[in-house]
């Protein structure tokens, strides 16, 4: 160890002092803003990566349900990621202590959750935005029982079915759930027997296709062909040729999300020509974040998956809903399933808080409401209802890409799917492997929603079953 | 060294005992095996967060469980968690004088492309094969400690030493192992490949015990990884991931060993006061630079860093207060090993 | 003979080996499996090139057409690092940008702010954005060219650190920035969107063989493909710049003392390498889109195809191109179905694997030139 010399003494000093005074600096920070006791709130989303334009939108939408029920005041209302202060409820200030960062990744959701958890000790957590990124915080609520964690719009099953932990909540559907209803439509209105689907990858693209598939299997729909092509692939053109024709399958499900959605479509045009709206139906990827613009004008007419929003919806409680965030919140659409999403995950927070006096941990778990109300909720009485696992009960909507006036289009409200479970009728449960490549098998089944699809009109849902 | 020693005892900011520090300490380990290639072996490696991942992946399909209060992804062996330790250990040792194997010929760029190459397929296989892993990875893996570890969930303290221990262990190893016989000519083979091959050295044999040994170094940094965060996923070695490992090597200086853990404590400081510091105007949440984020002014940083320092925090604390000639930055040794006899 | 074949050869022989079987397997060994869900190792989607030639032929088109543009990215990364020895990590954001860019202009043109039909746009609606876009990237390419790597010239880590640094930035300031044009003052900051390739590319063309109809917007792609190629080839090989540039390529210092200003040549490097880039873009923000996040997936693609080719060369680019293309896209529909989730999409794992064995033989690339 003779070269153990001053010179790296010296520097390991330095680092130690530095270190030293950047910690003091640090806890004394963290000291004095303890001095209120207020609640600590963390709202964990991403700001990198392909859903990097969901900051704005989740942290919009949790703050919006803040500022309606605990007196927040926003910063700015063209950027909601500015702040918002004076958040009371019960008495006692709620502090939102940051906003995470993640880009889709898990590693980056480690060290986001462990950032705000930890450094910047956040009581409750809501987010994260999406199905990976919730079965890593899934876990980590599982390993610290003192934190509550509401999960903004992540889509993925495992977080409530497979590792269920007590500590943490989802008011809105899994990606399957969002889907029920769709293979009903499919195989009734537009005769569908034989389907093919293509899905992303990675656990939101299984989960949503679960829905898909389950949902036309229930009612007698057969799956010819399982696409799965990575996610980041950048040429879709040798996935597309493993789909069977345009003239061997009456038509296509699509679960391709985000970037790859238009791409995929581009390159199936290049190889079996123009897109037949009747032979496709899209997760909410056709119609939502953005996809109004990009996917959405190649197939008006197609029906598409919706997640929890009903756009177009005409309820009285909708309109307040829709009109109290675009006075909040001008930039924000207010239909778009993360602003609404996390606007219920955080009035969730805030009637959880109103229950437990303000007191957090164990205390505010117990007192997370079971049931909360929902602009776009009708059946329970206008709740969404949890499960025993934490999970939404969820009226869903059905939609349909139709051409606005002024030239745009986008997704309007067709079917109503009553009071959405976990578990399809069973096929669903915390034994059975999560959604994967192959799962679920294709089964007839009997779901609670069968035959009791509405048939939507001008925004109302009529008596008319869908046939 | 004393101060860290007694620091998390004391109580003090258990955010900084258990995860800055723990982070700095396991990263500091994975630089350093990058280090230790490049200052030594000549090589300069993006392959290390590839070995990092494999050991975590190892590590988790063999020591956790299935079942109602497992985890969900992974094949589920449950196998005694030090046996899995020390497989994982050895597979992936393996795996790096594999690799190592492979790349021997490759020199200075094409080298760190070469290594490259091995992340982006550990980064699509564990994307890929869903039946070890997945594109969520495999999760909770914390919860399955050797016995004689103990819970490290509940008492974080125990993965702080643990950590600090390997990490002065690794430091001291490399020094040592750098002064043996094996080090001496890893060093010759460095400067003077055709030289030390005309002198009957194996130049390939050399290169890839280093890549072998570096392997284990940033094994036991994915160990520590998957301890400290429960998980581990393909996102582990995306090309961001890889890139980092590089980073904070090169903020540390890419020179001398203790750099590793200087670049990784000032990247991971960064990542984390940055984003979330609210007391400097305009930098706070949502705070603009040119309409950007914090990434931006992260960005800014590190360009600032690798603009005024080429020889990282090291050198620029060398070239301040004069106690050591500036590194003068060089090529990568241009000549390679000879081509093998056609 | 046994001068001939040595153990050292071995690897060698077994590569070879491995090669001529992939091929028999997509001539003659693959079947099409008897129903969906089932199979062995001969079983793959299309049967074999013998049974199956149209979607062979397609799967081949596909892959060619997609070389194309993988070329046209990479051969703007391969022209700076084989001058420069830098490795411009911005290469990626500097794709983004551009197919940002161009995507403003396209709507400025066509004022929809959503995505558009191909009948909608006209040829000139299509070159003018890359008009606006290529020159665009090509002072952003030579101002981080003089401003941060011009007097770092030879300290590859730290160019390479530099322009990580950059695109850390840029990418940011995307999300921030980009895409501008929206309908409702709603900012989806970085998500996917795409440029339309004009509307006479919107069909097929009958190739008379085999009964394949192809789609004439991908034939154009090969076909800028191929433009890029015969040009730089002409400009390197043809013209005094290009041979002052290949002089840089193999001695920097002797092409200096003879009085070369290099300093200026390294400029124009950067200028057609970036405008290079953008042009990628624009081709394949028509074909596919652009989104945050892939900066990362096309400097991976470059530095890819770049390597495996050998670098500065480019004819290594165009072999590193081709063989990254028909190694991913023939992968991933020529393995075998040996049930319902196996194996196609093991294709991207293949290619790597591939792209490392062609390293460890030939460590500078297929055409890179050995000392």
């Amino acid at each position: 160890m003779r070269r153990f010399t001053l010179r790296s003494w010296r520097t390991a000093a330095a680092l130690l002092v530095a270190s030293a005074a950047v910690a003091v600096w640090a806890t004394g920070s963290v000291a004095s803003s303890h001095a209120a006791k207020p609640v600590r709130v963390a709202i964990m989303t991403d700001c990198k990566g392909a859903f990097a334009f969901g900051y704005d939108f989740d942290i919009g939408g949790a703050q919006a349900a803040f500022a309606k029920l605990a007196g927040g005041k926003t910063k700015n209302k063209n950027k909601p990621s500015a702040g918002m202060t004076g958040i009371t409820v019960a008495g006692t200030p709620v502090q939102i202590v940051g906003y995470g960062c993640g880009n889709d990744t898990v590693p980056v959701a480690v060290t986001e959750t462990k950032r705000l958890m930890e450094q910047l000790k956040a009581d409750v957590m809501v987010g994260p935005l999406s199905g990976d990124e919730a079965v890593y915080v899934a876990n980590y609520a599982k390993t610290h029982p003192t934190k509550t964690f509401i999960i903004g719009t992540a889509g993925s099953q495992d977080p409530t079915m497979q590792i269920h932990p007590k500590n943490l909540f989802r008011y809105h559907g899994d990606g399957a759930q969002w889907n029920a209803g769709i293979g009903e439509i499919a195989f009734k209105k537009l005769k569908w027997k034989n389907a093919a689907i293509m899905m992303d990858d990675y656990s939101f693209g299984w989960t949503s296709a679960a829905g898909m598939i389950a949902d036309f299997c229930a009612v007698g729909g057969n799956i010819v062909k399982r696409v799965f092509p990575p996610l980041n692939t950048t040429d879709y053109s040798a996935f597309v040729r493993q789909l069977p024709p345009p003239n061997q399958v009456d038509g296509y499900f699509s679960a391709v999300g985000g970037t790859g959605t238009a791409a995929m479509l581009k390159a199936f045009e290049q190889a079996y020509g123009k897109l037949d709206p009747n032979q496709w139906i899209g997760n909410l990827f056709f119609g939502f974040l953005g996809a109004d613009k990009v996917v959405a004008p190649k197939l008006v007419g197609s029906y598409v998956g919706g997640a929890g929003t009903g756009p177009g919806l005409k309820l009285a409680k909708t309109q307040a809903y829709e009109n109290y965030l675009k006075g909040l919140y001008p930039k924000l659409p207010p239909d778009d399933l993360f602003v609404y999403n996390y606007y219920q995950a955080g009035a969730a927070l805030v009637m959880g808080l109103q229950k437990s006096g303000g007191a957090v941990g164990a205390k505010l778990q117990a007192s997370m409401p079971r049931a909360i109300p929902g602009a776009f909720q009708i059946s329970n009485g206008g709740l969404v209802k949890l499960d025993a696992r934490n999970q939404a009960i969820q009226d869903q909507y059905q939609l349909q890409l139709v051409k606005n006036s002024d030239g745009s289009v986008g997704p309007q409200v067709v079917a109503y799917v009553p009071a959405v479970d976990q578990s399809f009728g069973g096929l669903f449960k915390p034994t059975s492997p999560p959604p994967g490549r192959t799962q679920p098998a294709c089964k007839k089944v009997k779901t609670p929603w069968q035959g009791k699809v509405k048939v939507m009109q001008g925004g109302k849902i009529t008596n008319q079953v869908i046939k | 060294m004393i101060l860290l020693i007694v620091w998390p005892a004391a109580g003090l900011s258990p955010y900084w005992a258990h995860q800055i520090l723990i982070e700095t300490f396991l990263f500091g380990i994975a630089a350093a095996s990058l280090i230790f290639l490049s200052a030594y072996g000549g090589m300069v490696s993006l392959g290390q967060s590839a070995l990092f991942a494999i050991a975590g992946v190892t590590l988790g399909n063999l020591a956790t469980k299935g079942g109602p209060g497992g985890t969900s992804k992974g094949l589920h062996l449950g196998w005694d968690p030090t046996v899995a330790l020390i497989l994982a250990l050895v597979i992936t040792t393996a795996i790096a004088l594999l690799f190592g194997a492979v790349s021997s010929r490759s020199a200075g760029i094409y080298f760190l492309m070469i290594t490259l190459t091995y992340s982006v397929i550990v980064n699509l296989t564990l994307g890929q094969v869903t039946k070890i892993s997945g594109f969520s990875g495999i999760g909770g893996i914390n919860r399955y400690t050797p016995g004689w570890i103990g819970d490290i969930i509940d008492h974080p303290n125990r993965l702080y030493y643990i950590a600090l221990g390997t990490a002065v262990v690794v430091y001291v190893l490399i020094r040592y192992i750098v002064r043996t016989p094996f080090g001496l000519t890893l060093q010759g083979v460095r400067d003077e490949p055709i030289r030390m091959a005309s002198l009957g050295y194996n130049v390939a044999l050399h290169r890839t015990l280093a890549f072998g040994f570096a392997g284990f170094l940033a094994s036991l940094a994915g160990i520590l990884y998957v301890w400290w965060s429960g998980q581990i996923a393909p996102g582990n070695v995306d090309l961001g991931q890889t890139v980092n490992l590089l980073v904070m090597a090169v903020i540390g200086g890419l020179v001398r060993i203790e750099g590793a853990w200087l670049g990784a404590f000032a990247f991971i400081l960064m990542d984390n006061y940055i984003t979330s510091n609210t007391h400097i105007p305009g930098l706070g949440f949502g705070g603009t630079l040119f309409g950007g984020s914090f990434n931006t002014i992260i960005g800014v940083i590190f360009l600032v860093i690798v603009l005024v320092s080429p020889d990282g925090l090291l050198g620029l604390w060398g070239r301040l207060f004069g106690t050591r000639r500036p590194w003068q930055w060089r090529r990568p040794p241009a000549a390679e090993a000879p081509e093998p006899a056609q | 003979m046994s001068a001939y074949f040595t153990w050292r050869r071995l690897p060698f022989v077994l590569a070879i080996g491995v090669v001529v079987f992939a091929v028999a397997y997509v001539l003659f060994i693959a079947t099409l499996p008897a129903q969906f869900g089932v199979g062995n190792w001969r079983t793959t989607t299309f049967g074999s090139a013998v049974h199956d030639p149209s979607n062979f032929l397609k799967i081949a088109l596909d892959s060619i057409t997609f070389a194309a543009a993988l070329f046209i990215v990479a051969s703007g990364f391969a022209l700076i690092f084989g001058l420069m020895r830098a490795v411009n990590m911005a290469h990626g954001s500097f794709y983004l940008l551009a197919g940002y860019i161009a995507y403003e202009v396209q709507q400025g043109m066509t004022g929809q702010g959503f995505s558009l039909q191909s009948s909608d746009v006209n040829t000139w609606e299509w070159l003018l954005p890359l008009v606006v876009a290529a020159p665009c990237i090509a002072v952003v390419g030579l101002v981080v060219q003089q401003a941060f790597l011009r007097w770092n010239q030879g300290q590859e880590l730290r160019q390479a650190l530099i322009t990580i640094a950059i695109s850390v930035i840029v990418a940011d300031q995307i999300i921030a920035h980009f895409p501008r044009n929206t309908s409702q003052g709603q900012r989806f900051g970085g998500n996917a969107v795409d440029l339309t390739w004009p509307g006479w590319t919107d069909r097929f063309v009958d190739l008379h063989i085999g009964g394949v109809q192809y789609s004439l917007a991908r034939l154009v792609m090969l076909g800028i493909g191929v433009a890029v190629g015969v040009g730089l080839w002409v400009w390197l090989y043809r013209t005094k710049t290009g041979m002052v540039i290949r002089a840089g390529v193999d001695d920097e210092q002797m092409t200096s003392a003879l009085g070369i200003n290099i300093q200026r040549t390294f400029a124009i490097a950067f200028v057609v390498g970036s405008a290079l880039a953008a042009l990628g873009a624009v081709v394949w923000a028509s074909q596919s889109n652009i989104s945050s996040g892939q900066d990362g997936v096309w400097l991976l693609n470059s530095l890819v195809v770049v390597i495996v080719g050998g670098m500065g060369s480019i004819f290594g680019a165009a072999a590193g191109a081709i063989l990254f293309a028909f190694v991913s896209n023939f992968g991933a529909s020529y393995l075998p179905t040996t049930g319902s989730d196996c194996c196609t999409q093991y294709s991207s794992i293949l290619t790597f694997v591939l792209i490392a064995l062609v390293l460890a033989f030939r460590p500078r690339g297929l055409f890179g030139r050995g000392n």
